[in-house]
């Protein structure tokens, strides 16, 4: 993967797509452990959220800038 | 604590006791205090956090201007991590959407500025139309997409190369606020939406039940029962508010979303059930028609016993149960001895139907509460979210303003030649924008303004005095905290949050170092001066422009009331009935959110006019879809006759239209209850339901026709 994308003579860090994929696929399993109620097992929903979201981004980066 | 060795047994158990008494006073002090002000102070450290580490990432990675970033976080401070994720979602949405628009307007008229802020006014003027029309967190995307495209194209003026650049720069920055801010009031202490949004659902629902008894009982005045469903109708715009909210968070179901829209729905129907028969009971008090009267009253003293405020299926059944029994029992005691005269039959049939009817839809409203309540799944269909209704009028007249305010400050910029009034500009065209949809906007800017004026001095002390000593960014968050932290605070009050938005705002843009600081006192003082000015111009412009032209105005909100009704008999029939409840009920909101906490007798008699357009309203579409299911024949010719000239009533209300309309009601009623004298029993029910729909159109025409002055639908 490049670092940095060239977007209309603008540099654009490389991990701006990634972020965003990696933001769209929390959402999509956002709303399926909703939808089987899986948040209300956990003490601090909005914490599980987002530390899915930190090893959704993270497992993408490694798996794309090893 | 030990007691002194010479103590008495007694003596030290009452000093025991001394120590236990302090220990649970301080307990209760300590809980009270962390329930009221500990949580503001929770939401300030929250606040500052966010605030603070947006700041510092924007050092960090070098972006040109680190107060937008700083500013973003200050705004989106709100006091529920739902409502916090909702409105990053809509302003990043809005952001996107304005610097699109910015592009292409410059990439339009790059050489021609007169032309380009046209170009920004018109778009400017949409916006906040479009704004005026949702009222909710979307709106606040479309005030973003307008004051977006001005802040990115105004700096870009004189170098229109530039535009893309600024453009990036400030999607990133605005991006990194968002971040920020999301992801402390998400996760660092969270008061969660969804918990206040079942707390409004549970007092809601005591609230009714309190009400209905109350009604029935006799103990409230109609001036406080029209207050009530203000209040209802307010609830109703809140509940749904609360829910777009608690969508964002994390835990939320979809079901739920239908649940709640369920429940708003059928709290709807049951109100103006409810309001049919509060106002069938008023009129039989008044016409002392004691025969119907005694026989409906103990109905009601039943019901109004069996009335708790925690009603569950049990009671509700068993309270369905004694209601048939009663009817039965008046049923017979008037065979024993008929009542004299049709009107008195009609009524007591009415009232009957009526209460049956109230007992169903009240049936429906409490399971959908205790599905929510006990967080059973239930199998709803979902009727449809709650939408807006907004005068048109008032739309056009809050873009109107939007634009003449920036085309106004962009010529008074070209003929001062102050360099600074830039910022004027962009101060004026936002608190034009934001505050068209608050219904009471010049409240509003003006305590954004007071907010201003407490901080410029403050702002200068602290950047020349405190600023000036930072050289590194922990005494620079140290030197910047105070002003922000109080700015902060003061938001969590309702009586000064605007005061509080205002300093906010105004240190976030003064205050933060730029990536090379210099201080310049004659370049702050410009600034601080013309973002002042940028305040008081969109103060005046509300002032002046079209002021009566605000959200919730009364005589916009009686005309809007007319159109709907006249709706009810004109418009398409599928899916209208929800819709036309939704948009009366949004606008007595509206009527609620302007008239304040104490609403006066002009905006009392517009509630009360369309609490009567609304009963009108509802039986005349019950009347149409009738309409629509009935064989041709006499019966059915008669009740189009009725909705017909009623739509002319409502078009124009002359007393003639009104005798016509009273007349063909009279010709339906003898018609229906000539064709129900033979009919056969499957089509018994929809014509006694038509009977009961002509009467509630009959007595509120009337009622309409005799008090009612004649309110043109302007």
């Amino acid at each position: 993967m490049p670092r940095e994308i060239d977007f209309f003579g603008i540099l654009l860090p490389g991990v701006l797509p990634l972020f965003l994929a990696s933001l769209l696929l929390q959402v999509a399993l956002d709303s399926v452990l909703s939808h089987i109620g899986a948040y209300r097992q956990s003490w601090h929903p909005a914490l599980v959220r987002l530390c899915l979201f930190v090893c959704i981004f993270g497992a993408l980066l490694l798996i794309l800038y090893k | 604590m030990n007691p002194p060795s010479a103590a008495t047994p007694t003596q030290e158990h009452k000093a025991a006791r001394g120590v236990n008494k302090g220990a649970a006073w301080l307990r209760s002090e300590t809980a009270g205090w962390f329930n009221t002000e500990g949580q503001r102070w929770v939401f300030v450290a929250k606040a500052m956090l966010a605030a603070f580490s947006a700041l510092w990432l924007a050092f960090r990675l070098g972006l040109d201007s680190p107060s937008t970033a700083l500013a973003t976080t200050v705004i989106l401070a709100l006091p529920s991590s739902g409502m916090v994720l909702e409105k990053a979602f809509y302003r990043f949405l809005g952001t996107l959407v304005g610097c699109a628009a910015s592009l292409l307007l410059v990439a339009l008229f790059p050489q021609s500025p007169p032309v380009l802020f046209i170009g920004v006014a018109l778009w400017i003027a949409l916006c906040t139309g479009g704004a005026a029309m949702h009222r909710n967190q979307q709106s606040y995307s479309f005030v973003l997409a307008g004051y977006t495209a001005c802040m990115i194209v105004v700096p870009a003026i004189d170098a229109p190369a530039h535009v893309f650049t600024l453009a990036v720069t400030r999607v990133t920055e605005v991006g990194l606020g968002i971040i920020c801010a999301a992801v402390v009031h998400d996760v660092i202490f969270p008061r969660r939406h969804a918990h206040a949004v079942m707390r409004t659902v549970q007092t809601r629902y005591a609230g009714f039940i309190t009400f209905c008894r109350q009604v029935l009982e006799r103990r409230l005045s109609p001036a406080e029962a029209e207050l009530n469903h203000l209040k209802f109708a307010a609830d109703i715009a809140a509940l749904e508010s609360g829910r777009a909210a608690a969508f964002f968070e994390a835990d939320h179901a979809r079901s739920h979303t239908r649940q709640l829209h369920a429940f708003n729905a059928a709290f709807m129907t049951v109100l103006t059930t409810f309001y049919t028969l509060h106002r069938l009971i008023h009129r039989l008090r008044i016409n002392a028609t004691a025969p119907v009267l005694d026989l409906v009253e103990p109905m009601h003293a039943h019901l109004a016993r069996a009335m708790k405020p925690d009603l569950t299926a049990g009671q509700l059944a068993r309270m369905r149960v004694e209601l048939a029994e009663d009817i039965t029992a008046a049923r017979a005691r008037l065979a024993a001895e008929p009542l004299e005269g049709r009107p008195q039959q009609i009524d007591f049939d009415t009232a009957v139907e009526l209460l049956d009817r109230f007992v169903r839809d009240l049936e429906d409203f409490a399971a959908l509460y205790h599905g929510l309540t006990r967080e059973k799944r239930q199998q709803v269909s979902d009727p449809g979210a709650y939408t807006p209704k907004t005068p048109p009028a008032i739309v056009i007249a809050s873009g109107f303003r939007a634009g003449a305010t920036l085309l106004i400050t962009a010529a008074a910029w070209y003929w001062l030649a102050w360099p600074y009034a830039a910022n004027a500009i962009l101060m004026a065209t936002i608190f034009c924008a934001l505050a068209s949809s608050s219904p009471r906007p010049t409240a509003l800017v003006q305590q954004v303004l007071t907010g201003f004026l407490i901080a410029m001095p403050l702002a200068f002390l602290t950047e020349f005095l405190l600023m000036t000593r930072a050289d590194d960014f922990g005494p620079m968050v140290l030197a910047a905290l105070p002003l922000l932290a109080l700015g902060s605070y003061l938001s969590t009050g309702p009586k000064w949050a605007g005061v509080g938005i205002g300093i906010g705002m105004f240190s976030a843009t003064l205050l933060v170092p730029a990536n090379q600081m210099h201080y310049d006192v004659e370049a702050f003082i410009s600034s601080e001066l013309s973002l002042t000015m940028g305040v008081v111009v969109a103060w005046a412009m509300f002032k002046v422009v079209l002021p009566e032209h605000t959200m919730g105005h009364k005589g916009h909100v009686a005309a809007a009331l007319w159109r709907e009704a006249l709706n009810a008999c004109t418009a398409p029939l599928h899916r209208f009935k929800r819709r036309f409840d939704n948009r009366v009920r949004d606008l007595l909101s509206q009527l609620n959110a302007a008239s304040g906490p104490a609403p006066g007798e002009a905006a009392r008699s517009v509630v009360r006019q369309g609490l009567t357009l609304l009963e009108l309203g509802h039986a005349v579409i019950e009347l149409r879809q009738l309409i629509a299911a009935s064989p041709p024949g006499p019966a059915r010719h008669g009740l189009q006759q009725v909705v017909r000239n009623l739509g002319d009533y409502l078009r124009a209300p002359t007393p003639a239209h009104g005798a016509t309309a009273l007349e063909s009601l009279l010709h339906a009623g003898t018609a229906v209850r000539a064709v129900l004298a033979d009919a056969a029993p499957e089509r018994r029910p929809p014509l006694q339901t038509a009977l009961t729909d002509l009467h509630s159109i009959y007595t509120s025409l009337l009622d309409q026709l005799s008090t009612g002055e004649p309110h043109h639908a302007a």
